[in-house]
């Protein structure tokens, strides 16, 4: 892992704030997405973040995993 | 051996203990009373009379505002002042005494609360008792006098907690002449200074005008006066529950973090900004108040600027110190050090989560603050949306946070569960998200706050993006997820004081300074000094609106005659000039 457990946990957590407001963001550009959409971007988002805290970069990777 | 609070004050250990635990009692009932009134709004589930809806408003801001705050904040500060000048309060007995005091005073103004979900209240001292009036107990809503009377017991007890802390100190410094003070007790010290100027405003508001008016003594009162008389207070009282966040993000994180508080004196110098400033700017609740010159309104804004400064300090000291901490445990690169800090701890990770929506609440902060934008949103959701940042995440997530560290310190029990308290932290994040954003945005089309029943006949309200609905269910969303989060909160703390003692509790330590006190100039310490400060300014940014009011209402209202306050003769010119210079 690239990073800690908790630190993966709260970087999705962290998407929370950007998805919901990408919705109000991107209508200002003319750009309207709908609720499930948003949704859906977020999930990718989330899973694209935990692909790459899985990935082990290098072998001693799990160095990271401190806390 | 052990060294918890516990095992160094245990007699102050019991008194901190009771204030957390009575915090948590108002926490519980105040929350599920939020959840009540997010689910009416939205109409997605009713369970109450719309009628009784401002008896569960009124619970709900001084359960969550007042008392879970308050009492949660005396337990901190008695553990600062207390661990931080290495010594016992001076008397245990007077330390309960104020706790008991604040105890009366909050089950009074709760049963005169309460009583509005009988169908018939009872009568005492003449009349029914009645308190619908919200926290900000605007006349003309009036009242039952208990309510008041616990307000003032209530407030009363804070006044003997401070001079408690302030005992304590001068006790200490009788045998450290020449020590500076150290940092918690100064944060607290100054703290309990503003704090008493600010309370003399709606010790006043209650005492000289709503109590005797409520009592059938005087007939009348003047709503704008009680009211300034009110704001007066009611900005400070934010840095009130403000200040004890700032203590544990000063002296708490960069401990957490592992590494050190980056600079003893700007925390110094941050805690007496507030001092000085967080009074004689309450007028800026008041922008939308006819009967107060716009130049008025002008000043507080100013002085409401000013006070994003030590703010922004804070963020600065307190980030400045993580990233130390984080390269102490190894963390790299620009921005690679954030995932070495402990994520996985859940009084970090609480604090950090509840910093961080606190720099969310600065911007729609900033927003209200305006003179001109504040006119947008003034009354409306996006103000609720913005202190569910400030006071219901910044400070109610840090303290949750903190509780996780001191009631295994005040107890000697291992926390039940720290995953559950990592989720906890996380959901509380989440659910706020939800619902703050969409109380912000509803606020920015005119959704009004306070009311049952937002959806008026004939009239759609116009959302720039998605639709009333949606925003209705987010905000239903986050209020399901927040609640989930208070019982998850909850849990953990019952479950926690039903384990036995333990003998790995951490140490009762806080963070060390890398810039330390002797940097700090010998001034900053000088209270006295800084105190006079604050009450100047104070005067002068209330004496010139606080005498107009009064002249064009009457102390207790216009057309009472006898009452009205009369200027000497030779005053009124002088202030007719003045209020064109400001005006
Ligand atoms: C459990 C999570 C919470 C939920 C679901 C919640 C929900 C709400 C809602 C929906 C309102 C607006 C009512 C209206 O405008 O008609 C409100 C108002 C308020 N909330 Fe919360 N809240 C929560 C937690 C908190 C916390 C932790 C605090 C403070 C520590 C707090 C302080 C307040 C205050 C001061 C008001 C304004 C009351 C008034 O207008 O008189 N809330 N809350
Ligand atoms: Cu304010």
């Amino acid at each position: 892992m690239r990073v800690s457990k908790g630190a993966l946990l709260v970087g999705i957590v962290l998407l929370v704030p950007f998805v919901i407001e990408l919705r109000t963001a991107l209508s200002w550009f003319g750009i309207e997405i709908t609720v499930v959409e948003s949704a859906l971007v977020g999930l990718a988002l989330a899973v694209a973040i935990t692909a790459w805290a899985l990935w082990p970069p290098n072998e001693d990777g799990e160095a990271a995993d401190r806390s | 051996m052990r060294n918890a609070y516990v095992d160094q004050f245990p007699a102050e250990a019991r008194v901190v203990k009771s204030a957390f635990w009575s915090s948590f009692l108002a926490l519980a009932i105040g929350g599920i009373f939020g959840l009540v009134q997010a689910l009416h709004r939205t109409d997605v589930l009713r369970f109450i009379d719309s009628t009784d809806y401002y008896t569960v408003l009124t619970a709900h801001g001084v359960l969550l505002a007042i008392t879970f705050t308050i009492f949660f904040l005396v337990g901190i500060f008695t553990w600062a002042v207390t661990t931080s000048l290495d010594r016992g309060v001076v008397d245990i007995r007077f330390t309960w005494s104020w706790y008991v005091m604040m105890v009366t005073g909050t089950v009074l103004v709760a049963v005169a609360i309460f009583s509005g979900f009988l169908e018939e209240p009872p009568s005492i001292l003449g009349s029914e008792l009645y308190a619908d009036v919200l926290f900000t107990f605007y006349s003309p809503l009036q009242a039952h006098p208990i309510f008041y009377i616990g307000l003032v017991l209530f407030v009363v007890g804070t006044w003997l907690a401070g001079f408690d802390w302030f005992r304590t100190w001068w006790a200490w410094r009788d045998e450290n002449a020449d020590e500076r003070i150290p940092l918690p007790t100064f944060m607290v010290l100054t703290t309990t200074l503003f704090w008493y100027i600010c309370t003399l405003g709606v010790a006043l508001s209650i005492l000289a005008f709503l109590l005797p008016w409520s009592l059938g003594i005087v007939d009348s009162v003047n709503p704008l006066l009680t009211r300034t008389l009110f704001w007066y207070f009611g900005h400070a009282v934010v840095y009130f529950w403000l200040m004890p966040t700032y203590v544990m993000w000063y002296i708490m994180l960069p401990k957490l973090s592992g590494g050190k508080l980056f600079s003893d004196p700007l925390a110094r110098v941050v805690f007496v900004l507030f001092l000085l400033l967080s009074t004689p700017l309450g007028i800026h609740h008041q922008y939308l108040d006819p009967g107060i010159a716009e130049g008025y309104k002008f000043i507080a804004m100013t002085n409401t600027m000013f006070l994003l400064l030590p703010s922004l300090l804070t963020a600065f000291t307190v980030v400045a110190s993580m990233e130390h901490g984080a390269r102490q445990r190894g963390g790299e690169g620009y921005l690679g050090w954030l995932t070495a800090l402990p994520w996985r701890d859940p009084v970090f990770t609480g604090m950090a989560l509840a910093g961080l929506m606190f720099a969310a609440a600065g911007f729609s902060g900033m927003i209200n603050a305006g003179m001109n934008i504040n006119y947008l949103v003034h009354n409306t959701w996006w103000v609720v949306g913005h202190f569910h940042l400030t006071v219901g995440t910044a400070v109610a997530l840090t303290f949750m946070a903190a509780a996780y560290w001191f009631i295994p310190q005040v107890t000697g029990k291992e926390l039940w569960s720290r995953s559950v308290a990592l989720g906890q932290v996380l959901l509380w994040f989440v659910g706020m998200t939800f619902m703050s954003n969409a109380m912000h945005r509803s606020g920015l089309f005119g959704m009004p706050r306070r009311t049952a029943e937002p959806q008026y006949q004939n009239f759609d309200f116009e959302p720039a993006v998605g639709t009333v609905a949606e925003m209705d269910a987010q905000v239903a969303l986050g209020a399901v997820l927040l609640v989930v989060s208070l019982v998850l909160f909850l849990l953990n703390m019952v479950l926690t004081s039903f384990n036995g003692t333990s003998d790995s509790i951490p140490d009762n330590t806080y963070a060390g300074t890398l810039s330390g006190p002797e940097d700090a100039p010998e001034i900053l310490d000088n209270l006295k000094l800084w105190t006079a400060i604050a009450v100047v300014l104070v005067i002068f940014a209330y004496t010139l609106p606080l005498a107009s009011i009064v002249e064009s209402g009457g102390l207790f209202g216009p057309g009472i005659d006898g009452r009205q306050l009369s200027l000497g003769a030779d005053l009124e010119p002088a202030l007719e000039t003045l209020r064109e210079v400001v005006a």
